[in-house]
């Protein structure tokens, strides 16, 4: 009985969880034309035409792939770069090491929507605005990403770096021939949280772009609405291809988005 | 030896340029613009020393932007906090279709704020299916939907970030459960504990830790909010936040200047928020 009303206590929750995602899917599958009726979540009609609209027309694929490239070279970027840092952080001693540590932890702790207004002149100042540099740039090293890697090379053993160094390997050769291979849990689970961050990401791509050539997925959601009265099928539509990708990812890596999020929260 | 210094300093390099370009700069030079009159109209500019906050403080917009934020955050995180423990506490244990009720619950907070954020729009517009149900159960929603009205906007706002992020913080506090040792709970069963018993003698202090990180991290983030208000309510009907008053004022009137000391008000109001919290916590810490 107990199980009975967990259970039933467990399926109403889950409803109201996934409801406003099948209702953003089944909209995105309604006839192009007729726009959003009353009831019309149970209508028995499928179709893929809103589909073929926005991959015919509209900028939405063009956004789509904006947010993809970005999104693959930040996450790159982060792999490579958070990587070096942490590494530099947890073996080497080097001048102003616990400065650029503390660093790290400074910009955790900085809330980072106030410095939306400095950034945006800064990328001004720079000749970014409006680039692809703007949205990739500023964000290929992630301070979390890097307190990760640090944490995870400090419970290696250096026992075979200093081999390796005995035998005459050069620093770089150790790096990427010896540790990086070493590191790959932890930097999978990186690379799926960054590219999910950056994937998402609305706020800094909206201030620091302003042309549709650079706009980035979310930011053209957003906008969209800006157009006459909401066209709910179409933009449902564009939102479905935001949010498949996350789904297909949290699909086959939830193990790692799970231990990305409790990495920080578990410390010893 | 001193290449091997050398060989550090390089490695740690695209850290010490991202920071000082993209974080040290730009919050230094916001510092120093927030005690200007710099906008982009008018290039040339002057100091006016802490004219910038005194104004602040008497504009009714920032106080009530101000005020809005914390309706936010206090309203927010205590029900954000209770339903993820909740839902840990539903889904901790081992039993069929776990995982489906797990991952049904995480799963809004991986997708885009966006989307989300339109989403809700429409079900919360006259005629959507959340205006609907209210009618059913014999409500009386404001006319033109939850959204577009004074008294409704922000709890609304407020009640789809809590539906959101239960989910992540359900994860953390699962991670923490799972950190708790099986002996405690046996020990406690011998010594004859019920249920609430060692819920709140072991249960709750041991998952102290875990609670207070949910907390700051929330309240960081929840000082922030912004990206729904954008897409919902553009900050009408009572919902214009800090972030969205520093938005549109720097961003919108090109007001650099008065934009970047509110940004340092509001950064130092969540400074303090979270210090009182380690604060609190500290004091009868299981640590």
């Amino acid at each position: 009985m107990v199980k009975l009303l967990k259970y039933a206590a467990l399926t109403i929750i889950l409803a109201v969880m996934v409801f406003p995602l099948l209702w953003m899917f089944r909209v995105s599958l309604m006839p192009p034309t007729g726009g959003l009726s009353l009831g019309a979540f149970f209508t028995p009609i499928f179709t893929l035409g809103i589909y073929y609209d926005i991959f015919t027309s509209g900028n939405m694929l063009r956004y789509f792939f904006n947010s993809a490239l970005i999104g693959v070279i930040v996450t790159a970027g982060n792999i490579l770069f958070c990587f070096m840092v942490g590494y530099a952080l947890s073996r080497y001693r080097f001048i102003g090491r616990s400065f650029w540590f503390y660093s790290l932890v400074f910009v955790l702790m900085i809330p980072a929507h106030i410095i939306i207004i400095p950034l945006y002149m800064t990328i001004h100042h720079l000749g970014l605005y409006d680039t692809y540099g703007a949205l990739i740039l500023p964000f290929l090293v992630n301070p979390i990403g890097v307190f990760l890697v640090k944490q995870y090379i400090d419970s290696l053993p250096s026992a075979v770096e200093e081999a390796a160094r005995m035998d005459g390997a050069g620093e770089l050769r150790i790096l990427i021939g010896i540790v990086m291979p070493l590191c790959k849990p932890a930097l999978a689970v990186l690379a799926i949280q960054v590219f999910l961050t950056n994937w998402n990401s609305f706020l800094f791509p909206f201030i620091l772009t302003s042309s549709e050539a650079v706009r980035t997925l979310p930011v053209g959601l957003a906008l969209y609405q800006g157009h006459q009265a909401i066209d709910w099928p179409h933009l449902m539509a564009g939102s479905s291809l935001a949010v498949i990708p996350v789904l297909l990812i949290f699909l086959f890596f939830q193990q790692h988005i799970v231990s990305g999020i409790t990495a920080g929260a578990i410390k010893q | 030896m001193t290449t091997r210094k050398f060989t550090g300093l390089l490695f740690a390099s695209p850290w010490i340029a991202s920071f000082l370009l993209f974080w040290l700069f730009p919050l230094l030079y916001s510092l120093v613009l927030g005690f200007t009159d710099y906008r982009l109209m008018a290039p040339d500019y002057q100091w006016v020393g802490l004219d910038n906050f005194t104004a602040l403080f008497s504009d009714q917009a920032f106080l009530s932007s101000l005020f809005h934020t914390f309706i936010f955050v206090l309203g927010t995180i205590p029900v954000t906090t209770v339903v993820a423990l909740a839902l840990a506490l539903l889904v901790e244990r081992q039993f069929p279709g776990r995982t489906v009720f797990r991952s049904g619950f995480f799963m809004p907070s991986i997708t885009s704020m966006i989307v989300i954020a339109l989403v809700f729009t429409n079900l919360y517009s006259r005629g959507g299916y959340i205006y609907l149900l209210a009618e059913m159960l014999g409500l009386t929603p404001p006319e033109n939907g939850f959204l577009l009205s004074n008294s409704t906007a922000l709890i609304s706002i407020m009640a789809m970030d809590v539906w959101m992020s239960v989910g992540y913080y359900m994860l953390l506090f699962l991670a923490g459960l799972k950190s708790i040792p099986m002996e405690l709970y046996e020990a406690a069963e011998v010594a004859g504990a019920g249920t609430w018993r060692k819920f709140r003698s072991i249960t709750i202090p041991l998952l102290k830790p875990v609670a207070l990180f949910i907390l700051v991290i929330n309240t960081i983030k929840s000082f922030q909010v912004f990206v729904e208000i954008f897409v919902m309510t553009k900050g009408k009907y009572g919902t214009s936040t800090a972030v969205y008053f520093i938005y549109e004022t720097g961003l919108n009137r090109f007001e650099f200047g008065y934009a970047s000391a509110a940004a340092y008000v509001l950064f130092i109001i969540i400074a303090i928020f979270s210090l009182a919290q380690f604060r609190l916590f500290r004091q009868r810490s299981v640590w």
